[in-house]
C-alpha cells in the first residue's frame, strides 16, 4: 500500500445492461494533488467516480480510500472516508441562506432540537475564512451568481469532512475570468489544506492549466496516466479520441445575404415576472453565424424562446424573413422557416419518455409523406425515415423504439441537432448551447453541421457559453449581459479575454445597432 | 429475460407479467380467504365462473357491464393519454344520462329514428360541454384538473337529484326520483332476453373502435402522446397542445355521457337518480391498471365485468360474500401500483442518469445507447 495514496482503484469494473462502462481500470490519486480526468462522453469518468463515491457497485475489483478499502457502496458510508463529490447541477435549495445549505442535513441544533441558526452562521464564516472561498453567508441562494453557487457546493462538501474532493465538470458555468478564480481556490485549498481534488473535465487547456497529473480514458479502460507537464493537450486529445483531431480554426462566411432575422427593441420577462431582455437589437443575414456569447442566466435563454414563440414578446419587433412573429405560435413560426435547437434538450428538446423515433418524427407527423390525409399515419413510410436519419446522423440508440430520454446525451444532442436540421425549408437557426456535455468526436460533428447549413445561406444565431465554440464558428460575436448586449466583435479581431471581460458585465456598454 | 425483444416490446411483456402474477395472486389470496371463513374456494370460484359466463343470460350481463367498462375506461384513458386527469367522469354520465332522457321525454310521440339521434347528441353535447369547462380553466388558467373535475362531479349529480325531485319528477306512483318513462320503442333492443345487453354494445364497440384507431393511428393520437408526456416539447414542436387537451375532455365527457345515454335507454327506460353507482370510478382502475392502453383496457373490462357480474351467484351458491370480489379487485389493483411504483423509482434513476449524462461529459451508465 502506497502510503501517499488518496485514492486506489484495482482493477475496477462496471456493467451495465449491454454495455461495460469501466473495463478493469487501475489508478491511483496521490494525497493532495489535482488529479484530472479526461475523456469522451461515455468514456467511464463518471461511472468511476461514482464508485468512489459509493454510487455505483463495481461488478469487479476494489477501492481503497486512505488506505482502508471499501466495504460497502453507498454515498454516505464514503462521505464517512473523507470523499466529497459536487456535481454539475448543483444541488441547493434557491430559497435558502448560505447557511442554511451549508449546514443541511447536519444542522447544529439547540437542546438537540432546534436548528441553531447563529451556530450555522458561524461555522459558515469559520469554513469560509478556512479556505479562502468568498461567499456572503447570509445571503440567500437564488440570488447568487453561478460561481457562488458553487463555492456553496464546495464549502458544504468540506463541511461533511471532505478530504477528497470530485468535481464534475467544475468550469462548465463559469465565465473564463470566473474560471482563473476559481483555480486560485482550488490551488489554495490543496497547498493550505492538503485536500486531494479528482476533476473531470473536457477542457484541455483547464488540465494543462491546474492539474499535477492526469488520466485519460477512453471506451471505459484508462488509456494513460502522466504528469501534466510532460504532455501537451494535442497528444491529451489524440489519446481521448483514439485518432488525430484538429479542432482547426474555421474559414469565416464570405457570401453573407440579407438579413433574415432583424430584431428591434426587444424587451422579455421571464417567468418569474423579471425584466431579463432589455431592449435588445440585433441582426442575423443569411449565410451568417452569429454567436451570442454570454454566462447563462443573462437573457439568452429568454431571448430564443421569445424568437421561436415560446415565450411572450413584451415589446419591440421580432421579424423573420419580413413577417414579424408578434402573437405567432412556435408552430406558425416554424412554418416561417425557423429551426430550434433548445438549451435545455431534456426538458424541451426531447419528449424523454417518447420513443426515438416519434421524437424524430416530431414537426413533420402532418406531412403528406407521413400522414395520409393528415389524418393517417404512415408507419412503413415514418419508420424508414426514422433509419435514414439515425444512420445519417451517427445517433447510437438500441432500437428507434427506445425512449429518447435513455440515450447519452451526446446522442440526446445529435438528436435534436438531426430533427431540427431536417426541416428542408428552415433558413433560419436558432442554436443554444449546441455543444455542451459532448464529446470532442460529436462536437466536431455538429460544428461541421452547422457550417453546412451556413453554407446553404441560413442565417443562424448560436448562443454559447463556450467561448472556444464561438471563436471556432462564428463570424461575428455579440456580448450579452443582464439582458442587454454589451459589445460587438469580428471574431478574428478580438481574443478570449476581450470577449470575456464584456461577457462579466466588466467593460461595455448598451450597443443597440449591432 | 426479455433481452432479445424490443425495448418497447419487452416493457410490454414485462407488464403482461405482473398483471398476471397480479392476478393470480389476488384469486390466491381470495382462496385463503375464502378457506378461512370455512367455504370451499373451488366451489367459489366455479359459482363466479358460472355466473359469469355460464348461460347465456350471464354472458349477457356480463357483456353489458363490459360496455360500461370499457367505455368509461377508455374515456379515462383518451384524456390521459393528452395529460389531463379526468376524475369527472362520474358527473357528465349523469348529465348524459338525464340530457338523454329528457329528449326522450320531450320528443314523445317522434319516431325512434329521429328521438334516438338526438338523444345521442344531447347526450355527447352535455358530456363534452362538461368536461370542456375543467378543460378550459385548465388550459388557459392553469387551473388543476382533477380538483374541478373532482368538484363538478357533486355538482352535476346534486343538480340531476335536483331536476327529478323538482320540475322533471315524473308523476308516475311508485318510482322515488326519475323522469318520465321513455316509450317502449325508444328503447334499445335487448339481445339476450333477460339480461341487460342490448345493442348499444354495437354503438359502444364502434366508438371503441374510433378511440382505437384514434390513439394508435392517427396523426392526432401521437401529437396527443406528445403532448401528454412533455407539453412543453409538444408545443416547442408546433403542436397546438391547449387546444388538444381540450379536445382530448370534450371525447372523454362525450363518452361517459354515453354511457350514461345507454344506461338509461339500454336498462332503466327512464333517469333515474341512482342511474350510475361509481361506474366511472371502475372504468379509471380499469384504465390506469392497463396504462391507457385501448386494447389492453378493452379486455381488463371483460375481465371486470365477468368476476363483478359473477359475484353475485357465487354468494347464491357457494355462500361466499360477494365483497370477496372487491378484495381480488383490489389486491390486483396493489399489484398493479407497487409494480408501477418499482418501476417509477427506476425510471426516475434513469431519468436523473439522462440528465447527469447530458450535462456532465460522461454517458456511460445512460446503458442502452452506448452499446
Amino acid at each position: 500500500m502506497d502510503e501517499r495514496a488518496a485514492v486506489e482503484f484495482r482493477n475496477i469494473s462496471v456493467r451495465f445492461p449491454g454495455v461495460l462502462a469501466n473495463d478493469s481500470v487501475s489508478l491511483t490519486v496521490k494525497r493532495g494533488e489535482i488529479f484530472a480526468l479526461v475523456g469522451e462522453n461515455g468514456a467511464g469518468k463518471t461511472t468511476l467516480m461514482k464508485v468512489l463515491y459509493g454510487m455505483n457497485r463495481p461488478t469487479q475489483g476494489e477501492v481503497f480510500v486512505f488506505g482502508s478499502r471499501l466495504e460497502k457502496y453507498d454515498p454516505a458510508y464514503s462521505i464517512s472516508l473523507g470523499v466529497g463529490m459536487v456535481h454539475q447541477h448543483f444541488m441547493l435549495v434557491p430559497s435558502f441562506t448560505v447557511a442554511q445549505n451549508i449546514v443541511l442535513g447536519r444542522e447544529p441544533k439547540k437542546s438537540g432540537v432546534f436548528y441553531d441558526k447563529r451556530a450555522a452562521e458561524r461555522i459558515t464564516h469559520e469554513l469560509i475564512k478556512a479556505y479562502g472561498l468568498e461567499v456572503d453567508a447570509n445571503a440567500v441562494v437564488a440570488d447568487l451568481s453561478v460561481g457562488a453557487q458553487q463555492r456553496v457546493e464546495i464549502l458544504k462538501t468540506l463541511y461533511r469532512g471532505a478530504d477528497i474532493l470530485v468535481l464534475d465538470e467544475p468550469t462548465a458555468v463559469l465565465t473564463p475570468n470566473e474560471t482563473k478564480e476559481f483555480f486560485d481556490v482550488l490551488r489554495g485549498i490543496v497547498s493550505e489544506k492538503g485536500v486531494t481534488v479528482i476533476i473531470i473535465t473536457h477542457k484541455l487547456n483547464e488540465v494543462m492549466e491546474i492539474s499535477d497529473r492526469v488520466g485519460v480514458m477512453r471506451a471505459g479502460k484508462l488509456v494513460g496516466v502522466c504528469n501534466t507537464n510532460e504532455v501537451t493537450s494535442q497528444q491529451l486529445a489524440s489519446m481521448m479520441v483514439g485518432r488525430e483531431v484538429l479542432l482547426d480554426a474555421v474559414e469565416r462566411s464570405t457570401t453573407v445575404g440579407e438579413p433574415r432575422v432583424v430584431i428591434k427593441d426587444l424587451n422579455v420577462y421571464d417567468d418569474r415576472g423579471l425584466h431579463v431582455v432589455k431592449g435588445l437589437s440585433l441582426s442575423v443575414r443569411a449565410g451568417e453565424i452569429l454567436g451570442v456569447a454570454g454566462v447563462e442566466g443573462n437573457g439568452q435563454s429568454e431571448l430564443a424562446e421569445a424568437i421561436t414563440g415560446l415565450r411572450k414578446i413584451a415589446s419591440g419587433v421580432v421579424s423573420i424573413n419580413g413577417v414579424s412573429v408578434s402573437g405567432l405560435g412556435p408552430g406558425e413560426i416554424r412554418a416561417l422557416g425557423v429551426s430550434h435547437v433548445p438549451e435545455d434538450r431534456l426538458r424541451t428538446g426531447v419528449s424523454a419518455p417518447a420513443s426515438v423515433a416519434d421524437n424524430l418524427l416530431a414537426g413533420k407527423q402532418r406531412d403528406n409523406r407521413f400522414a395520409r390525409a393528415r389524418i393517417h399515419r404512415r408507419s412503413a413510410s415514418i419508420s424508414r425515415y426514422v433509419d435514414e436519419v439515425k444512420t445519417q446522423f451517427d445517433i447510437r440508440a438500441a432500437g428507434s423504439d427506445v425512449a429518447a430520454g435513455s440515450l447519452s446525451g451526446g446522442n440526446i444532442q445529435k438528436l435534436v441537432v438531426a430533427r431540427e436540421f431536417s426541416f428542408e425549408h428552415a433558413n433560419v437557426l436558432v442554436i443554444c448551447q449546441p455543444t455542451r456535455g459532448v464529446d470532442i468526436g460529436a462536437m466536431e460533428y455538429i460544428h461541421s453541421l452547422i457550417l453546412a447549413k451556413r453554407s446553404d445561406g441560413c442565417a443562424i444565431l448560436l448562443i454559447s457559453a463556450d467561448l472556444d465554440e464561438l471563436f471556432r464558428i462564428s463570424d461575428r460575436i455579440v456580448t450579452m449581459y443582464e439582458g442587454e448586449l454589451t459589445g460587438e466583435f469580428v471574431t478574428g479581431e478580438t481574443n478570449h479575454y476581450e470577449v470575456g471581460a464584456y461577457m462579466a458585465g466588466a467593460i461595455g456598454g448598451v450597443n443597440h445597432d449591432v | 429475460m426479455f433481452k432479445r425483444m424490443s425495448p418497447a416490446g419487452a416493457e410490454r411483456a414485462r407488464h403482461s407479467l405482473s398483471l398476471a402474477i397480479g392476478v393470480l395472486a389476488a384469486f390466491a389470496l381470495g382462496a385463503v380467504i375464502i378457506l378461512a371463513t370455512g367455504h370451499n374456494p373451488l366451489e367459489a370460484y366455479g359459482a363466479l365462473l358460472k355466473g359469469s359466463f355460464g348461460s347465456l343470460r350471464a354472458i349477457g350481463n356480463t357483456g353489458a357491464k363490459t360496455v360500461t367498462l370499457c367505455l368509461t375506461g377508455l374515456a379515462m384513458a383518451v384524456a390521459a393519454r393528452a395529460g389531463m386527469f379526468n376524475v369527472g367522469g362520474e358527473g357528465q354520465l349523469y348529465l348524459g344520462a338525464i340530457a338523454s332522457s329528457m329528449v326522450g321525454v320531450w320528443l314523445r310521440g317522434c319516431s325512434a329514428w329521429i328521438v334516438i339521434p338526438c338523444a345521442i347528441l344531447a347526450a355527447v353535447l352535455a358530456g363534452g360541454f362538461y368536461a370542456f369547462i375543467p378543460a378550459v380553466l385548465k388550459a388557459k388558467l392553469k387551473v388543476n384538473e382533477v380538483i374541478t373535475t373532482i368538484m363538478l362531479n357533486s355538482a352535476a349529480i346534486l343538480f340531476c337529484s335536483y331536476l327529478v325531485n323538482g320540475p322533471f319528477k315524473t308523476s308516475e306512483s311508485g318510482i322515488a326520483a326519475g323522469t318520465d318513462a321513455l316509450l317502449p320503442e325508444y328503447r334499445l333492443a335487448k339481445l339476450i332476453p333477460l339480461s341487460n345487453l342490448t345493442t348499444s354494445i354495437f354503438i359502444a364497440a364502434g366508438l371503441a373502435f374510433i378511440v382505437w384507431y384514434m390513439m394508435r393511428k392517427s396523426v392526432t393520437g401521437y401529437e396527443m402522446q406528445l403532448t401528454g408526456q412533455n407539453e412543453r416539447f409538444a408545443r416547442y414542436m408546433g403542436i397546438k397542445t391547449d387546444r388538444l387537451a381540450i379536445i382530448s375532455m370534450i371525447v372523454s365527457g362525450a363518452l361517459c355521457a354515453l354511457v350514461g345515454m345507454f344506461e338509461v335507454y339500454g336498462l332503466h327506460g327512464r333517469f333515474i337518480e341512482e342511474v350510475s353507482n361509481e361506474f366511472y370510478f371502475d372504468g379509471m382502475l380499469v384504465a390506469m391498471i392497463m396504462r391507457y392502453q385501448p386494447v389492453g383496457i378493452m379486455l381488463m373490462s371483460v375481465f371486470f365485468a365477468a368476476i363483478e357480474v359473477g359475484s353475485a351467484s357465487m354468494e347464491l351458491a357457494a355462500g361466499v360474500s360477494s365483497e370477496l370480489v372487491s378484495i381480488i379487485q383490489s389486491i390486483i389493483i396493489f399489484f398493479m401500483a407497487a409494480e408501477t411504483g418499482v418501476r417509477a423509482i427506476i425510471t426516475d434513476r434513469n431519468a436523473r442518469k439522462a440528465l447527469i449524462a447530458c450535462a456532465v461529459s460522461d454517458a456511460a451508465d445512460g446503458g442502452e445507447s452506448n452499446a
